[in-house]
């Protein structure tokens, strides 16, 4: 993008200015429609789960337009502050938990070379801003100044960040076989046929997906680890107080969450922008982003990675309808008795695996 | 002579949480009606809990005085609401007792399907309910969606869909249209690959067996004190059940039948039928097999009305419809305990020799069984108390009248 | 001479909220937005970090202290505070104080911030140049290999170059010691009470 503009307009700083607006519009707007879509999506899988249709009149017959006639309803509604409330805090609070995770879209690839930042630490750099998260769940349960939403902040608050630790150790073994934590190289080296994922690698990268993915899962307060949010029990946690648009704020940063996450876990494991059978390279539109054959490939690539994380956003949706809640004991049971303790097998595993097979690290 | 000295004192000196007073209701979220249940927190972990009741008080027993109990019929609807057949069975029986009526033999096999069917409708408000509470979403619509079936075919016999006001004393108020029987054969034979449905995504799920296994394990012992009844008392194992073990009024509707009752004798349920294993985490009195319990009862009731339809479609005679009771009411009382789906359910009856009883009292199983809550919430977590309330399967109109 | 670009332009936007972020978590009163405030100056300096193009140290600024220990303050704050929206009041005297000690401080730390010529024209070596800004000079310079520095002259400074990766593990084993043990201070304590002597035992033994 800086290219092409510094092609058109000369290295001076409008176009270095618009270059980086531009492509922060473009996240923002992948942010946004992510939230949408998964919206609609969320509606038709549970419906179709619970064998009724979900959203039918909205926009034609399967409800297109239900997630912005939701979004106009909530920013008609009345903006209630509780009189108990601390009010700066209150209104900042969705805004840091959506600051925190759209800037996880920054060093996210979306194909070969398509990220925003290419971060050497890129995979370090998603595990730290997605810890930023909890703050704002923190001062929105804090600054609602009930005793209900400071219960429900604290309980997702220990979740969130006791989640991280397992999650950490399941991001650390790719880049342990990579030899990297760029992500973009993480997902190059996954090139080709499908059994050059890292899923397929060895059995403990096999173990350590499903390991991530119940983190991924328990990160991002979805069911069965949606204690937090739990209507029958708390109301709806530190989320109690918020109507309308900052509701919305919330929301639109935990389906981003969900995208985020299920895209890393595609980039790390499932190969990310390669599909499992490499047609770009076969009908010859691989190589080089930059030429114009390359980018066409990059494209495909770019089309393989969205089919997997919205994929993987489905399977958590699946997941939300069809389990039961976790107790919060029993959540950080599974968290500290379960999850950590097979993640450090899965690395020890991963280490030996890579020593004595593939001959060291970075192969 | 020295006194006893006082024990040594054990202090807990370190930084001790407050003390929490919460109230959960009368607003619910989980469909027990307005029922509030006062718990007292230390922490996370319930010290104390004090359900509040009242709040859908009726003075159901005050107009029972000043109505015929022709007219008092559609009032007894409104107690079980969600199993009314039930309720209106109760009511009729107690009042043919006390006038020393008895029905037809093609009446009473009539009864019996309205009633399983009855039966089988509020255990799955219970069971969909149920996993409701627990953050399971989508059995609360697969079981409804079975209920308006049921619900549909009653429509078609009494015209009503919750307030049916059927069975009435001396019989029932109209026969069933054509057809009917084979209607409620398809839906009998539909329903049951939705039971295994259930059972994959409640019974035998590791997050609610994690839920439920092991909570609110009420002994046999202390049941019977608080007087529980129905799946509450099943499920701790005491086999009793008032269709067999009642009083001949009511067990003689059921004589010729071949079926089970649900309860664990020996450490094993019936073994009439494929019904799934019983997790080891599960002891015997907890939240899940009072569950389960209601779950295999289901599968009872669906063999019950199968034999009832048959033998409706092959006995003589007419069904019986509403007596004339305009005439005074015979002097005496009559008490009479049917097997409802929640428990038993008591009707009595004192009459004065006027056409309206001088007193009408209904004994509510759901009362009995919420009585007991405070006992099996003591040191339990916050999160297992709906679960414990919902494994009660508790209804509000029956306890407040 | 400070050239007008973006790249300065940020620094100083994130300079001021950093040093104003600062100020407010002195001046502030309720100890919950004191908190907040310090979450924004960690935050900020974060930013510069990954200004500087040092984007590994950015990242683990933003793990370590906001997401780490700036999570465990708020809890702190907020689970143990007696009611909601505690402030806390600084009298007249402790202000006069602070500033002194404060500005001792930062005229200390200036002085020597400024004395160091390296900083202060910042020429980047040619060996420095050579490596590009990623994570692997800084995972060779644990082991002990510094490639930013090929060719150390002084035979002593050569020998202190050993790798870090033993004070790390050290350092690590020490949190985990210090973890343990606050735990184990947090317990919940319990201690016989001796019996204590009556007064009807008094009673008892006088009549």
């Amino acid at each position: 993008m800086t290219e092409l503009l510094t092609y058109f307009l000369g290295p001076i700083w409008p176009a270095y200015t618009i270059a980086a607006l531009v492509q922060c519009a473009l996240l923002l707007v992948v942010a946004l429609c992510s939230a949408a879509v998964f919206i609609w999506l969320e509606r038709k899988v549970s419906a179709r789960i619970q064998d009724r249709l979900g959203p039918t009149r909205v926009g034609g017959r399967f409800g297109w337009l239900q997630p912005p006639a939701d979004g106009l309803k909530l920013l008609c509604k009345e903006d209630i502050i509780p009189a108990a409330a601390d009010r700066p805090l209150f209104r900042v609070a969705p805004y840091v938990s959506f600051c925190a995770t759209f800037c996880l879209f920054l060093a996210l690839p979306f194909a070969n070379g398509w990220v925003a930042l290419q971060l050497n630490a890129g995979a370090f750099f998603l595990l730290a801003v997605a810890g930023l998260e909890v703050f704002g769940v923190i001062l929105g349960g804090y600054a609602s100044g009930s005793k209900w939403s400071l219960y429900g902040a604290m309980r997702e608050a220990a979740q969130v960040v006791s989640y991280e630790i397992p999650l950490g150790l399941c991001v650390v073994i790719p880049v342990l076989i990579t030899g990297s934590m760029d992500l973009v190289e993480i997902g190059n080296r996954q090139a080709g046929w499908f059994y050059h994922w890292y899923i397929f690698h060895d059995p403990f990268m096999f173990c350590t997906f499903w390991i991530y993915a119940t983190c991924a899962v328990a990160s991002t307060n979805r069911a069965p680890f949606d204690l937090p949010e739990a209507e029958s029990e708390l109301v709806a946690g530190f989320l109690t107080e918020y109507s309308g648009f900052r509701w919305v704020i919330f929301f639109m940063a935990e389906y981003a969450a969900m995208f985020v996450v299920s895209g890393l876990g595609s980039v790390l494991f499932l190969g990310g922008w390669n599909g499992p059978i490499p047609v770009a390279s076969l009908v010859g539109l691989s190589g080089d982003p930059s030429t114009v054959a390359g980018w066409l490939g990059n494209l495909l690539g770019l089309a393989n990675f969205i089919f997997k994380a919205v994929f993987g956003v489905t399977c958590m949706i699946w997941l939300r309808w069809t389990l039961p809640r976790l107790r919060i004991d029993q959540v950080m049971t599974t968290c500290l008795k379960y999850c950590v303790p097979l993640a450090s097998i899965m690395l020890a595993g991963a280490m030996l695996w890579t020593f004595l097979f593939s001959g060291g690290v970075g192969r | 002579m020295m006194s006893d000295r006082p024990a040594s004192e054990i202090v807990d000196f370190d930084v001790h949480t407050d003390e929490m007073l919460i109230n959960m209701g009368p607003q619910h979220p989980s469909t027990h009606g307005v029922l509030r249940v006062a718990l007292r927190t230390d922490g996370e972990v319930v010290t104390e809990v004090t359900p509040h009741i009242g709040y859908l008080h009726r003075s159901a027993e005050k107009i029972g005085e000043n109505l015929t109990p022709r007219q008092f019929l559609p009032y007894t609807d409104r107690l079980d609401y969600l199993a009314g057949m039930n309720m209106n069975l109760g009511w009729a029986l107690c009042v043919e007792k006390l006038l020393g009526q008895r029905v037809s033999e093609k009446t009473r096999h009539l009864r019996i399907i309205i009633t399983e069917l009855s039966r089988i409708a509020s255990h799955l408000v219970a069971a969909g309910c149920y996993g409701l509470d627990l953050g399971s979403f989508t059995p609360f619509m697969w079981t409804f969606r079975e209920r308006e079936k049921i619900l549909n075919l009653f429509e078609e016999v009494c015209g009503a869909r919750l307030t049916y006001s059927y069975i009435t004393v001396g019989g029932v108020t109209a026969d069933l249209p054509s057809g009917w029987l084979g209607r409620c054969e398809a839906f009998l034979d539909q329903f049951e690959p939705v039971i295994d449905d259930l059972h994959a995504l409640l019974t035998n799920n590791a997050i609610f067996i994690h839920r439920t296994a092991g909570i609110g394990v009420l002994e046999p012992a202390m049941a019977i004190d608080y007087g529980c009844t129905g799946p509450v008392l099943r499920g701790s194992g005491v086999d009793w059940d008032l269709r067999r073990d009642g009083e001949p009024i009511f067990t003689d509707m059921y004589e010729g039948y071949t079926w089970r009752v649900i309860a664990s004798t020996g450490g094993q349920y019936p073994q009439d039928h494929p019904y799934p294993p019983v997790p080891p985490e599960a002891v015997l009195g907890d939240s899940w097999h009072r569950y389960f319990v209601r779950m295999l009862e289901v599968v009872q009731s669906m063999y019950l009305i199968r034999q009832a339809m048959e033998k409706y479609s092959r006995a003589g005679g007419v069904v019986d419809g509403p007596a004339q009771v305009k005439a005074k009411l015979p002097k005496g009382e009559a008490y009479l305990e049917t097997e409802a789906p929640k428990g038993q359910m008591g009707f009595m009856i004192i009459s004065d020799g006027t056409p309206v009883p001088w007193r009408v009292r209904i004994r509510s199983s759901s009362f009995c069984n919420l009585s007991v809550l405070p006992e099996l919430c003591r040191g339990v977590l916050v999160a297992d108390v709906p679960s414990i309330v919902g494994s009660l399967d508790l209804v509000l109109g029956e306890i407040d009248r | 001479m400070i050239a007008v670009n973006w790249h300065t332009c940020f620094f100083f936007l994130l300079a001021l909220v950093a040093c104003a972020s600062a100020v407010a978590v002195v001046v502030t009163g309720d100890i919950v937005r004191m908190a907040c405030w310090l979450v924004t100056a960690l935050a900020a300096v974060a930013g510069l970090f990954f200004l500087a193009g040092a984007d590994f140290l950015g990242a683990v600024q933003l793990m370590v202290y906001v997401g780490g220990t700036m999570v465990l303050l708020v809890f702190g704050v907020m689970l143990t505070s007696r009611g909601p929206f505690v402030s806390m009041k600084t009298g007249g005297g402790q202000w006069i104080m602070a500033l002194v000690v404060g500005g001792a401080l930062l005229t200390i730390l200036l002085q020597a911030a400024l004395s160091v010529p390296e900083w202060s024209a910042p020429e980047r070596s040619q060996a420095e140049a050579a490596v590009p800004p990623t994570a692997t000079p800084l995972g060779m310079g644990l082991m002990g290999i510094r490639v930013d520095q090929p060719e150390q002259p002084n035979r002593l400074l050569r020998r202190g170059m050993s790798g870090y990766l033993l004070a790390f593990e050290i350092i690590s084993v020490h949190l985990v010691v210090v973890l343990v043990g606050a735990a184990y201070l947090a317990r919940a304590k319990r201690r016989i009470e001796p019996e204590r002597l009556q007064l009807h035992d008094l009673k008892t033994s006088e009549s």
